[in-house]
């Protein structure tokens, strides 16, 4: 999922400064899983634009905000509401953010889009309703069938891919001492595979063109492009 | 010259790290002689080359080369520090041939210290390539060819040198890529600070085989409180008891002295196992001829 964090309300209060008029909507995907933008933060969210005499239009949550036809098909009903909105608040990622914006644009509406949370990338979920880690930086070219499945494009700090740096210091990253060196947890993996000679192969400088931003995916065709 | 000419004729190579100063070095005459070739100075005759550290632990100062280089007008040999932290492939390929069109002879391709450890903790990492593949490409460079296979019109010709940390844990993982950088390209290897000849003999003992020259890496603890904060914030080193022990049993005008003494008993030891010396001073670059007469 996308992980989110909620932006300071002053922040939020900032950018909405001038607009009486608010909507807000929120998405029961990955903002939900976070705590950030499901249904109870946006609930949570209006009461808070109330007391600050905001007057808002209405507040949904979207099953998923980034997939166009579902945050059009939960704003097809509002119309009318949603024309006499001065700003819409998303309580949702980057993406879901600027599909809202697209959505509203394909409606032909002009009204200022705000983001109420901050994207902190592609996130996976450890531990329902407290911890998740990041673990693939979509790279494009995935190693991690060299890699015992640990990938150490994102989980080692500096990329690093033909083995550690000098600087662990008892299994833990240089960089952070509560985390685990990802080139360590490779190589104890390995090991327990019968495959730790495999780790001696050169491994090539990654071809991060195929990051180059911002990707399009044919999904049809199911390639980049 | 080449670091390894001298280790092809078999001399104990001694080289003597300074970092460059937090400015820059407009006038070389004139004006105050600055930190780093004041402490080049004080090893003057007592060692083959001086190495140069390239933004170390991620403190932005003068760079690597350009301090290379004013030390080599001063009639030092340099050795330049590379690591992979600031700059993209192209960069680096393009600051090699630089270093060698300005008469460097010596690399030292590292990873580096991450940004955050330093002054621009929000600065963003690049990493694009690691040591192992920095030092493939340079010998490429070596060769007359960048990393695309595109021909250069002159081609460098760098001694290329690399690092290894004796107290990683696990030594094998640690030698693995060490075997990476041999086949990689690197000629000569510098250690990471050891202060327990066990730990040496217990990675020579594998490493012989791999027939490339390595130089014990020192770093010269200066107080006692110096040896606690290298094990509590610097990664992959440890400072026994007994040094800083040692080090706390004398008064501060005896430290030097004191230093002088515990890095001798420690390089009389791992002398035998190694093709050199390297000094990380510290600031302390005094000494380095003290202990060097001594031996
Ligand atoms: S190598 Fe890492 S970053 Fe690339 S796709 Fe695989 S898991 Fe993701
Ligand atoms: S300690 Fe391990 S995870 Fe951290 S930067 Fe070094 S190799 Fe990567």
């Amino acid at each position: 999922m996308i992980g989110t964090t909620p932006k300071p309300f002053e922040e939020i209060s900032h950018a909405l400064k001038g607009y009486e008029k608010v909507a807000v909507i929120g998405c029961d995907g990955c903002a939900k899983v976070c705590m950030t933008g499901g249904s109870d933060q946006v609930s949570q969210m209006v009461e808070k634009l109330k007391e600050n005499s905001k007057n808002v239009v209405f507040a949904l949550s979207p099953e998923r905000t980034c997939y166009v036809d579902k945050t059009k098909a939960a704003l097809d009903p509002l119309m009318d509401k949603l024309k006499s909105a001065q700003a819409v608040l998303v309580l949702g990622c980057g993406g879901a953010v600027q599909i809202t914006r697209q959505v509203l644009e394909n409606y032909g509406l002009t009204i200022p889009v705000k983001v109420g949370l901050d994207s902190v990338g592609h996130i996976d979920t450890l531990i329902m309703g407290e911890l998740a880690i990041e673990q693939c930086q979509e790279c494009g070219e995935c190693i991690l069938n060299e890699t015992g499945g640990i990938c150490p494009v994102t989980k080692c700090a500096k990329s690093l891919l033909n083995g550690p740096c000098g600087g662990a210091q008892n299994g833990k990253c240089e960089v952070d001492s509560e985390r685990d060196c990802a080139w360590i947890l490779i190589y104890n993996r390995m090991i327990a595979l019968g495959e730790s000679d495999k780790l001696r192969r050169f491994m090539a400088p990654k071809d991060y063109s195929k990051m180059a931003k911002p990707r399009r995916l044919n999904i049809k065709e199911r390639r980049v492009e | 010259m080449k670091l390894t000419e001298l280790f092809d004729k078999g001399e104990f190579v001694i080289t003597s790290e300074v970092g460059p100063v937090k400015g820059c070095l407009r006038s070389k005459d004139g004006g105050a002689v600055p930190q780093c070739a004041q402490e080049a100075e004080m090893v003057r005759g007592h060692v083959h080359a001086i190495n140069v550290t390239d933004n170390q632990s991620a403190v932005m100062r003068l760079g690597s080369l350009a301090a290379s280089v004013r030390l080599k007008e001063r009639g030092f040999e340099p050795v330049y520090q590379m690591t992979c932290r600031d700059r993209n492939r192209i960069a680096l390929q393009s600051d090699l041939l630089g270093a060698c069109s300005l008469g460097i002879d010596n690399v030292l391709c590292l990873t580096g210290d991450y940004t955050s450890l330093g002054d621009h903790k929000s600065a963003k990492s690049v990493f694009d390539i690691d040591s192992v593949q920095l030092l493939k490409i340079a010998k490429g460079l070596n060769e007359g060819r960048d990393m695309m296979g595109n021909a250069l019109t002159q081609s460098t010709n760098l001694a290329l040198g690399a690092v290894v940390n004796p107290n990683f844990e696990p030594l094998d993982l640690q030698l693995l890529k060490m075997e990476k950088k041999i086949e990689a390209g690197a000629e000569f290897f510098q250690t990471q600070a050891v202060y327990d000849p066990a730990v040496f003999e217990r990675m020579t003992k594998k490493t012989e085989k791999f027939g490339v020259p390595i130089q014990y890496g020192i770093v010269i603890v200066k107080s006692p409180q110096m040896g606690k904060f290298m094990n509590e914030n610097v990664s992959g080193v440890n400072v026994p008891d007994w040094i800083i022990k040692e080090m706390g049993s004398v008064s501060k005008e005896d430290r030097k002295k004191k230093a002088v003494e515990i890095t001798l008993k420690l390089i009389r030891e791992i002398k035998p196992m190694v093709q050199g010396l390297h000094f990380m001073p510290l600031g302390w670059s005094d000494i380095v001829p003290i202990i060097m007469k001594a031996l």
